[in-house]
């Protein structure tokens, strides 16, 4: 009897040390890699001070077209098209969390200043189509306007200064520049050269330049045109078709080099479909030269118009700001700025206060 | 007396409900197999014996019980960062009983892995998304095996048995009225379905001892695939405006356990100093990756007067198109052993050591999928003590057996063919640390302790 009780000591002292009280849940999918590039979901209600998912609105100056810029300290600065005056220009506003930006609706009385106006002859009376590029001395400008691209520089963000002549008209011998130059998206490569992707008619071209002024197209052809419709009987069921079959648009590029050593050139777009549907798509190659290939998912798509993507990466995770509708009621619909975040999984914290300043 | 009780036992086992498997083929059974880097299908015996090869549960001659203890931790990245792949940790045991019919030696044995965070784990991920495949999920799981074993002749044995798993089938199904605006006032009803259905898979194995310095082994351990059937089916009514109706089938292999076939050896090659050779050849060209194939039924049809401005209907989720996944077939070295450096009248001290080289079997990710796995080399290490007829109260041979093995999976690219890969280029590499120890009693004969005349 004691050899039994012996052996069961035994036994029980083993199973105490190897027993915790309870399981742990389950891991291993922590840092797992990605581009960087989503899929995005769109902000959750807590995630926004205001209406989700926008963070930055208003009724009567109806922002859009944002461009993203980085500050220091986690700070956001936004570029966006509005017409507070009647007039499309391109204003500044600021967040020091991504989402809750000075001058939106829900920020009562503040008004985001105007950084660039259509004042030259070339640019008609509207501005469009803003992209921020950090320089070394302050911020480039890029943007569109009647008649091409034009680019503008600053020191300290507000204040630019523009270049008189644009740095990409239309290309009349081009056989898909079928409308004016615009949207443009400006991207350094590694030894100092400037590349530009840009839209005309339905397809995104892309240019160079060595000094960010003068640019000369890469080649007579599109990097990015309209997907192919889906041949008849290869989806399955429920799949959706191309998103992107009839226009691509909007381009915003960045460029990161992969663990592996590879240079990679990512580009966001907008995809329209020939009903008009449109949704933010991702495309991308390896090096410096060739076409863009295309991600057949889009990686935000809510059915609200969305266009003209601005990607900001911060690292283990990507904001994407959009222009999309924003449904007030039955009668009130306008465009705004919406956000959208990347790993999905991930939820944020509650928004912090708007800044003072822009 | 014995033939009755191995039957009784025999028959608990083999009618028992469910039960699940397989972490031994990643990382032991045993700290002294283990320890001899797993290369011991000529060379295993007692509980261990249950997974290494059946037959050698003949060469017990006394009731035998253990219990272990193993911890293994994962270190697993990609892009240099830690994934936090769960270690696999819980107690290994089982007991070997021989008996004879009609003076044929036989025993029957039950070895256990009892995980202490889960005894199983359920997962179906989408197939783009990165995971370690074969550490992530697949090891998470129980482990049970009952074999019978016989020794025809002095110098052969030979032993078969099961391992068990269960299947999972589920069904879900509400039904009811949702109220949108006053979520409180919905009222649903549901149900729930679940089996877990009894999956077995063969083992069998044969030892041939060609001398007393030489034995040979081979293996087989059978397939099974371990599949997760889930269904939904949701029907009601909302907020008044409309109905709807939701049915959602899915079907996943969420563990696929290859048939493996195993040849053995182990040559005494000195008084105390044994070397033991292992190649297990793996099916893994045969591997079904756990993915959920999903069909999904949506109707909701707009109320009267359609759709208001401000709410955009669900569509239903698409069909998934699944990338199959190619693996390809190994054969894995296993080297293994064993020096009693330490042999007196009362104790027995030994000296272990093993290394196995395990090329990984997934294709380089290159597409949509990414099944991450790198080549693995492990190399292990052991001490063991066997203690004889120490004390009155415990007169039975005493043995203590610890392992350590340190498994690297050297760093490797992987290099996507397509830009707009939502993950992109990465690498990965990993280390695996598996630390245990195994406690055995093992009695003389069956009914009588060592010391005690029969």
């Amino acid at each position: 009897m004691s050899r039994l009780c012996s052996l069961a000591h035994v036994t029980v002292v083993l199973l105490a040390l190897s027993c915790a009280t309870t399981g742990a849940e389950g891991e291993g999918d922590r840092n797992l890699p990605t581009v960087g590039v989503g899929p995005f979901r769109k902000l959750a209600p807590d995630e926004v001070t205001g209406i989700a998912p926008f963070v930055f609105d208003d009724r009567v100056a109806i922002y859009r077209e944002p461009a993203v810029l980085a500050e220091g300290q986690g700070a956001t600065i936004l570029y966006v098209v509005g017409k507070p005056n009647g007039k499309d220009v391109i204003v500044r506003t600021r967040a020091d969390d991504g989402r809750a930006f000075y001058g939106s609706s829900s920020d009562f009385g503040k008004v985001p200043p105007i950084v660039l106006s259509a004042d030259l002859p070339w640019e008609g009376p509207a501005l469009a189509g803003p992209f921020a590029l950090r320089a070394p001395d302050g911020v480039t400008l890029y943007y569109a306007a009647a008649g091409g691209i034009g680019v503008a520089r600053s020191s300290d963000g507000i204040t630019f200064r523009k270049e008189l002549e644009p740095v990409l008209v239309r290309d009349p011998t081009s056989a898909w520049e079928s409308t004016e130059v615009h949207a443009p998206t400006v991207y350094v490569l590694p030894d100092g050269r400037f590349r530009m992707f840009y839209a005309s008619g339905s397809s995104i071209g892309e240019a160079e330049s060595t000094d960010g002024v003068h640019f000369t197209r890469l080649g007579p052809d599109p990097v990015l045109r309209p997907a192919l419709p889906a041949a008849p009987g290869s989806l399955l069921p429920n799949e959706k078709p191309p998103f992107d079959t009839a226009r691509v648009g909007d381009p915003c590029a960045s460029l990161r080099t992969t663990p592996s050593g590879r240079l990679h050139i990512r580009v966001l777009y907008t995809g329209a479909d020939a009903a008009g549907a449109t949704a933010i798509g991702f495309a991308a190659r390896f090096g410096e030269t060739g076409p863009l290939e295309r991600q057949a998912s889009p990686v935000y798509s809510v059915g609200a118009k969305e266009s003209a993507p601005a990607l900001l990466d911060i690292g283990d995770a990507s904001y994407l700001y959009v222009q999309q509708d924003r449904r007030v009621d039955e009668r009130l619909t306008y465009t705004a700025i919406a956000a959208a975040y990347a790993p999905g999984s991930t939820h944020l914290p509650t928004p912090v206060a708007f800044p003072d300043q822009p | 007396m014995a033939r009755p009780s191995i039957l009784l036992a025999a028959g608990i086992v083999l009618t028992s409900g469910t039960a699940l498997a397989n972490p031994p083929d990643t990382y032991g059974f045993g700290s002294r197999e283990t320890a001899m880097g797993n290369a011991v299908s000529a060379e295993t015996r007692g509980f261990a014996a249950n997974y290494y090869n059946p037959a050698a549960l003949a060469r017990s001659r006394g009731l035998e019980l253990s219990i272990g203890y193993f911890r293994a931790d994962h270190s697993m990245q990609m892009n240099g960062r830690d994934n936090a792949v769960d270690p696999v940790k819980g107690i290994n045991g089982g007991l070997v009983v021989p008996g004879r019919v009609f003076s044929i030696p036989l025993a029957f044995g039950l070895g256990l892995h009892l995980p202490d965070d889960r005894i199983s784990r359920v997962r179906a991920l989408r197939q783009e998304q990165p995971r370690w495949e074969l550490y992530d999920n697949r090891n998470q799981r129980l482990f049970l095996a009952a074999n019978l074993a016989v020794e025809p002749f002095p110098w052969l044995q030979v032993g078969a048995g099961l391992s068990f798993m269960s299947s999972t089938r589920g069904r879900l199904d509400i039904s009811g009225a949702a109220n949108v605006l006053l979520p409180d006032d919905s009222q649903l009803r549901h149900e729930v379905d679940a089996d877990l259905t009894a999956v077995r898979y063969p083992q069998a194995g044969i030892r041939v001892a060609l001398s007393d310095d030489v034995a040979l082994a081979a293996v087989y351990r059978g397939e099974f695939q371990l599949g997760l059937d889930l269904g939904a089916h949701l029907s009601g009514d909302i907020t008044g405006l409309t109905t709807a109706r939701y049915d959602l089938e899915t079907h996943s292999v969420n563990n696929f356990l290859p048939q493996q076939a195993v040849l053995g050896g182990s040559w005494k090659l000195a008084k105390n100093v044994t070397g033991t050779f292992d190649a297990t050849w793996v099916n893994w060209a045969a591997y079904v990756p756990p993915v959920a194939q999903l069909d999904v039924a949506l109707d909701i049809p707009p109320p009267s007067g359609g759709w208001p401005a401000t709410i955009s209907p669900p569509q239903a989720p698409a069909a998934t198109r699944i990338v199959p996944l190619r693996m390809h077939d190994r054969v894995i070295p296993h080297f293994g052993m064993e020096w009693r450096a330490l042999a007196t009248r009362h104790f027995d001290g030994f000296v272990r050591g093993g290394y196995e080289y395990s090329r990984t079997p997934i294709e380089p990710q290159t597409g949509l999928t990414n099944y991450v796995d790198r080549d693995r080399h492990t190399f292990s290490l052991g001490l063991g003590v066997t203690a004889r007829g120490l004390t009155h109260v415990l007169p039975a041979d005493l043995s203590l057996d610890l392992h350590a093995t340190l498994s690297e999976l050297p760093e490797d690219t992987t290099r996507k063919a397509n830009a707009a890969d939502f993950v992109g280029d990465y690498t990965a590499r990993g280390r695996i640390v598996n630390l245990g120890l195994s406690l055995t009693v093992a009695f003389d004969s069956w009914g009588k302790l060592t010391g005690e005349e029969p």
